[in-house]
């Protein structure tokens, strides 16, 4: 009974492919970048201080002039927390509401097959691009970094992916739980990509004042520091539990409603 | 057991009931009728046997599994056609793979002898499909797992005339092999045509449950007769006809007696034109069902736009009724007169 989720992740992998096709082009542009940078500092200092002030916090960006800094800014910071964290919840949030929407759903469950059951095979789908991901994009900063002759710890290349995982999973279980509730599939994704976007925004604020500092717990980035595994090689566990736990409660908040909704 | 029993089935969404207290059952191996125009709550029946939306009071028992029992009613599946009125298929899978779709989670095993039957192309996507196509892919993939109860809402809509003559004649052949089909239509000659039995649906309500042959007793048929000369109303008026209008050398009336009474009746005229067809069910509510049920204007409209999606909203049901009966009702006089 898995034809669902072939189905889904048949799906979902044109987008997967095509993210991986940026990631290529970035990664070609930043470590082609690299050395020339490197070796100058004078336009190093001047990329530091294009940085308004604020912003380096603002992203967490430590040691731009180490390649692991480097890479973990450009590459990390922005395109894979949010660009694929975006796309993760975007497209998730379209399953079941763009199902319901077109009637697809109807034919579905005419099948025997439980609503818990759809659910979960459409959100065991995103193991596609995880696994397309995160296999191709490690490969590439790991050959970029050897091509440059400024390797990066294979370890710390592999860490930063394997704990980002639980943080992409919550993006899912957001998109999830805004598919069952929000009538239209439109309406569902742009909002998942304004929660996506407006939980990064507030992690980075928390980061600027420490009176907000709070509010950073409540995003899930707080709880994947790309510049930690890269740059300090530190590996936070606890806290890709508490991200597997909250996608854990967002998906079956997501099943219970969904086993209630009217379609 | 039967196939569906149905208890005071009522939901409502805000002020409007788009079902109210619809009690019916169907027997095992009939094809019960479910008509009614659009907008009547037909399709928020259906969901609700199929689970997919839940009453807001009442209860139903499908093929035994009440329908708020949800593991009950999944597991019933097996045995359970579909063909909804809208078909929300994958758009970019082609016919073939939107049928190993459907058989990675249920039977297939009647798939080949459907398709020789019904015929859409299959290694085309279904983006490129008419309606007549995409119709008739839905209708494989409702019957190919051999299920002993199909619920079709709309099933001809987008069918060609022949082909709706070989989905009448499957769906007799279907019965004779003790299936239970539940048809939900708009179209009375339909109906009349392949249904045992029918459940009337007007604004949310059941108005009648009959057999088939008082239905036909009660709808009788519409003629337009044009004469040769003016018309003596005494002499040209029988018993068995009523709402009859006479215009100078033309009549129209409905007829409620037997076909062959009516054809003997007119030879003995000179008539220049005759056009005999299906009443309006709009017409039938009137002669028959009126006070059954109060009338309500447009207000469940709005309900019954989200409910029945694949219905042009604001286009009269009678449209359709009209445009079948006068296409094809002048030759159809006396065949379905004669079921």
């Amino acid at each position: 009974m898995t034809a669902i989720l072939r189905n889904e992740a048949r799906k979902l992998l044109p987008g997967s492919l095509a993210l991986v096709g940026l990631f290529a082009f970035f990664s070609i542009l930043y470590f082609s970048m690299y050395p020339e940078f490197a070796g100058d500092a004078e336009a190093m200092e001047g990329v530091v201080d294009a940085f308004p002030e604020g912003m380096m916090e603002f992203f967490g960006i430590e040691a731009l002039d180490t390649i692991e800094g480097f890479i973990s800014a450009e590459l990390y910071s922005f395109f894979w927390v949010l660009l694929v964290g975006i796309y993760f919840a975007y497209s998730s949030a379209g399953t079941i509401a763009g199902d319901v929407e077109s009637r697809k759903m109807d034919l579905t469950l005419s099948n025997p097959v439980s609503r818990e059951n759809v659910l979960t095979q459409k959100a065991a789908a995103y193991a596609v691009p995880l696994a397309v991901l995160n296999v191709s994009v490690p490969v590439m900063v790991y050959v970029g970094s050897r091509l440059i002759d400024e390797p990066i710890d294979p370890v710390s290349i592999v860490m930063v992916h394997l704990l980002s995982v639980p943080y992409l999973l919550v993006c899912v279980g957001i998109g999830l739980l805004l598919s069952v509730t929000v009538g239209r599939e439109r309406t569902a994704q742009v909002t998942a990509l304004g929660a996506v976007f407006t939980l990064w925004m507030v992690d980075g604020v928390s980061n600027l004042d420490t009176d907000y500092e709070w509010l950073g717990y409540l995003t899930p980035s707080h709880y994947y520091s790309e510049t930690d595994i890269l740059v300090h090689q530190e590996y936070a566990f606890l806290d890709a539990a508490v991200l597997l736990l909250a996608f854990l409660l967002l998906y079956l908040t997501a099943a219970e409603l969904f086993t209630r909704k009217d379609i | 057991m039967p196939a569906v029993e149905t208890h005071g089935l009522t939901k409502t969404y805000g002020e409007v009931k788009a079902n109210d207290d619809v009690s019916f059952t169907v027997e095992r191996g009939e094809i019960f009728g479910y008509l009614g125009p659009n907008g009547a709550g037909k399709t928020t029946t259906i969901r609700m046997l199929l689970g997919f939306i839940q009453p807001t009071s009442g209860t139903a028992e499908v093929l035994g599994a009440d329908v708020h029992d949800r593991r009950a009613l999944t597991e019933r599946k097996h045995d359970i056609g579909y063909l909804p009125d809208t078909l929300g298929f994958d758009e970019h899978l082609t016919g073939e793979q939107v049928l190993d779709y459907f058989a990675g989670m249920r039977d297939d095993s009647r798939r080949d002898e459907l398709l020789e039957l019904f015929r859409p192309p299959l290694d085309r996507k279904v983006e490129t499909y008419s309606s007549g196509n995409r119709r008739m892919l839905g209708i494989v993939q409702a019957f190919m797992h051999d299920p002993d109860f199909v619920v079709m809402d709309e099933p001809t809509s987008g069918l060609d005339p022949l082909k709706q003559d070989r989905l009448r004649l499957f769906l007799e052949e279907e019965r004779e092999r003790g299936k239970t089909i539940f048809f939900s239509s708009h179209i009375l000659s339909e109906v009349q045509q392949v249904c045992d039995r029918v459940g009337i649906i007007r604004d949310g309500g059941i108005v009648a449950l009959e057999e088939i042959e008082s239905l036909l007793q009660r709808s009788g048929k519409e003629v337009r007769v044009q004469l040769a000369t003016p018309v003596d109303e005494d002499g040209f008026v029988t018993d068995d006809m009523i709402d009859v209008e006479v215009f100078d050398d033309a009549v129209h009336f409905t007829y409620t007696g037997e076909s062959q009474t009516l054809l003997e009746h007119l030879v003995q005229y000179e008539t220049v034109d005759v056009d005999i067809g299906n009443p309006q069910l709009e017409t039938i509510f009137r002669h028959y069902y009126e006070g059954s049920r109060e009338p309500s204007e447009e207000g469940d409209d709005g309900v019954e736009g989200g409910d029945e999606p694949g219905e042009p909203q604001g286009s009269d049901a009678n449209g359709s009724v009209d445009g079948r009966s006068s296409g094809d009702g002048s030759g159809e006089g006396g065949a379905s007169g004669s079921r």
